[in-house]
């Protein structure tokens, strides 16, 4: 059986993630699998001993030394896990979720949902992690990882959570748009719900065409409007997520290598970063 | 391609320890790289470029982020022969090909074959290379002038009573510099480095040895070469493990063992000598806070500014300094638990790690220690496990018939004593042997039951066997079951 996998950690995003898989668990008459990663202090750099001298037995020294620290560290951020999860699951059963099970694990972020994603329908995570509580207008560190490496649609949770009632969806005709928009058609998530295509593009008689092509094949038993813009994408799509009340923007993601990413930067990333609503990240 | 955030996690996931780190550790190796290149008889030169290039080649190709790499004890007392007989090019050559053997090992995934050396043989071998490494610092030991030795006492004084004030700065760099300054400015007649040979004051340059390329210099280089390469895994592949334990984070031992050979390849061709990863060096890197790439890389490019900017003041260091840093090392590299040990380990595993430590020590080879460690643990474990082997029997009541119950391990080693516990001259019509809970592990097994079988049938008793199905579906090698799932299962469930 297929499940919702929902990542939550420290953040205020917990809730919202919370809220979102109790809403597409009810949709999608999945269970959702609640988890959190005990993410290990790194002793190694946080010893800050640049004596650089070994004496006696100091492979035996060393290693109780890191276990001794890692240990106490990671007791207290299970503790700490433990309570998210309860709380979380509590929060999801009042959200009316249809089933719930909870998942903790040791080890790295990115990795443990990579592992976990096997049976997940979609991954639902927050936008930023604990450590950018702060920053914003940052996205977490970890999304892009997420999004790059992992083969399921990643949801990506806004801080307040509103229940979707419109969709958004960023069309551009590239190979990435066209498998967002056969998930959208195909997902029970968001049948029938009023769907907005923008394409983000000069006004000619061939994106007209392309867009009507994609308008057809959502006309089933919802609304469609479309709008084609010309203009930089991120504040075209932004434009017309301010004037969608409740909505949830849906998107081919990553479409280009690392490499030019690194380079020129990423729509994907501009656009999660800006729009203050959760966005389907479909690869 | 790896992707983007691997690169950024395996070099640039903690910057500050890791440049730190990598400081400290160029440090520590500037006395290995000088002390093992008057040892191996050639100029402090190859030892020094060799041990940048192998640093800042294996930073980027290795498996191990975090552990370092550079030119050692343990190959440069493989090489003095090569050295003393055929010169400085056939060194080069030799790492040349050193490295092509370990990129084939790499490709032929040897390092499974770690699984065969026990812990017995590993603490033989790190005792072993600690004490290669004090008996390099006896010859700047043995008439010297008088004022040496408290010079090296007070240089260890200083890298043991140093933290304790201060963890801020390494304790072997202060060593060295209070020592360097005393000595400079007493103007003491000891030792220094500019004494030991030229040190470099230009950029190492790709050359390519010169060496008849001939059948010939094959026949000379190779067997230096294969030793070379063993023992350069072999450490690499031990050091891998200890990092792995320290940091706990998995590595790519495959990657490793390729990054060690393409490391050796290049480094041939700069003019330096092999190298592989060093014990003491990289837990001294773990302990500063080194665990990514970048601590190697920048112990490389580090050590490389050192010689090359420093040069000068390189050369007024005492080598009693340096004798004390290498002291260190081969104290906190020498594992002080394993002669507690000794005395509560069984008798075979101490000897095992005794015999591996003298034969390395005799032959200053790490390759003949760890094969006779190896031979030896394999003997060991074949005595203990041809014992879990037991007879039965009972007499039927007509007194015709006798059961002969076999349960165990039959192997080559419990063959002599399969075949002797059955009674042969007892006169009987029929004999049952059930073998069912037997494990017969090779031909020499079955070629015994054989044998018992027919000694039987001379006599003029019939011979019944009954489940050597079962026995001998432990016969790994025939039906091949190690290969498929719940083998395990199999081997264990009867």
């Amino acid at each position: 059986m297929k499940h919702i996998l929902a990542c939550i950690d420290a953040s205020s995003y917990a809730n919202s993630v919370c809220d979102y898989a109790a809403w597409a668990s009810q949709r999608l008459q999945l269970p959702v699998e609640l988890l959190h990663v005990v993410q290990r202090a790194d002793a190694v750099s946080a010893r800050s001993d640049l004596s650089g001298a070994i004496g006696l037995g100091v492979k035996t020294n060393l290693m109780e030394e890191l276990v001794e620290l890692e240990a106490s560290a990671t007791r207290l951020e299970v503790e700490r896990g433990r309570a998210l999860l309860a709380a979380g699951e509590k929060r999801l059963r009042e959200g009316g979720a249809f089933d719930v099970r909870t998942l903790h694990r040791h080890g790295g972020v990115v990795e443990t949902i990579l592992e976990r994603e096997e049976n997940a329908q979609v991954v639902i995570v927050g936008k930023r992690g604990a450590d950018h509580e702060f920053a914003a207008e940052h996205i977490g560190s970890k999304i892009e990882r997420v999004v790059r490496a992992s083969a399921r649609p990643v949801f990506v949770a806004s801080r307040q959570y509103r229940e979707p009632r419109n969709v958004v969806l960023a069309y551009d005709a590239s190979p990435a748009a066209e498998r967002a928009l056969a998930r959208l058609v195909a997902l029970p998530t968001y049948a029938r719900l009023p769907v907005h295509l923008v394409m983000a593009d000069t006004d000619n008689a061939a994106h007209r065409r392309a867009l009507d092509e994609a308008a057809g094949r959502l006309s089933e038993g919802r609304e469609v409007l479309t709008t084609l813009e010309k203009g930089k994408p991120e504040a075209v799509i932004a434009g017309i997520v301010e004037q969608t009340p409740d909505a949830v923007l849906v998107m081919g993601a990553y479409g280009h290598s690392p490499i030019r990413t690194l380079i020129v930067g990423s729509t994907t990333t501009a656009m999660i970063r800006t729009v203050r609503v959760p966005v389907l990240l479909v690869r | 391609m790896p992707n983007l955030q691997t690169l950024k996690r395996e070099w640039l996931s903690n910057p500050r320890g890791d440049i730190l780190a990598g400081t400290v550790v160029a440090l520590a190796l500037i006395p290995e790289a000088i002390g093992f290149s008057i040892i191996a008889g050639v100029d402090p030169r190859v030892g020094l470029y060799a041990s940048f290039s192998i640093a800042v080649i294996i930073s980027l190709v290795g498996g191990r982020p975090g552990m370092i790499s550079a030119s050692t004890a343990a190959i440069a007392v493989l090489v003095v022969p090569l050295v003393r007989d055929y010169g400085v090019d056939y060194l080069f050559a030799a790492t040349i090909l050193m490295g092509v053997l370990q990129m084939i090992a790499g490709l032929l995934r040897l390092n499974v074959l770690m699984q065969y050396v026990s812990r017995s043989v590993i603490t033989g071998f790190v005792n072993a290379l600690a004490i290669l490494i004090f008996m390099a610092q006896l010859p700047e030991l043995i008439g010297v002038p008088w004022i040496t030795y408290p010079l090296v006492a007070a240089g260890l004084a200083i890298i043991y009573l140093f933290p304790y004030l201060t963890k801020v700065v390494p304790s072997p760099l202060v060593s060295i510099a209070i020592l360097t300054a005393a000595v400079f400015y007493t103007g003491m007649d000891v030792r220094t480095v500019g004494d030991m040979g030229d040190l470099p004051s230009s950029l190492p340059a790709f050359l390519v040895p010169d060496v008849p390329f001939t059948f010939e210099t094959l026949r000379i280089i190779f067997p230096f070469s294969l030793t070379m390469a063993a023992v350069g895994l072999l450490e690499s592949m031990m050091t891998a493990q200890i990092v792995d334990d320290l940091t706990d984070t998995p590595s790519d031992k495959q990657r490793e063992m390729k990054g060690q050979g393409i490391a050796n390849f290049f480094t041939g061709f700069l003019g330096g000598m092999g190298g592989c990863a060093m014990i003491g060096q990289s837990v001294i890197n773990v302990k500063s806070g080194g665990e990514t790439r970048l601590s190697t890389f920048v112990s490389g490019v580090f050590l490389l500014f050192l010689i090359v900017v420093l040069g000068p003041l390189v050369a007024i260091i005492p080598m009693a300094a340096l004798v004390a840093v290498m002291i260190m090392v081969s104290i906190g590299t020498f594992s002080w638990r394993s002669i507690r040990d000794i005395r509560h380990h069984p008798w075979q595993s101490s000897v095992v790690m005794v015999v591996t430590v003298v034969i390395v020590v005799w032959t200053h080879d790490l390759a003949q220690g760890v094969l006779a460690g190896v031979i030896l643990s394999g003997l060991f474990f074949a005595s203990k496990v041809k014992r879990l082997f037991t007879v039965t029997s009972e007499l039927a009541s007509d007194g015709l018939t006798r059961f002969y119950a076999v349960s165990g391990q039959v192997f080559f080693a419990s063959s002599e004593s399969f075949v002797s516990s059955f009674d042969y001259k007892e006169v009987l019509d029929r004999v049952v042997i059930d073998v069912s809970d037997a494990h017969f592990w090779d031909i020499s097994a079955i070629g015994t039951l054989d044998k018992a079988i027919l000694k039987f049938r001379r006599e003029g008793t019939a011979v019944e066997v009954v489940g050597l199905n079962e026995a001998s579906a432990s016969m790994v090698e025939r039906f091949a079951t190690h290969d498929k799932p719940g083998a395990g299962e199999q081997l264990g469930g009867h």
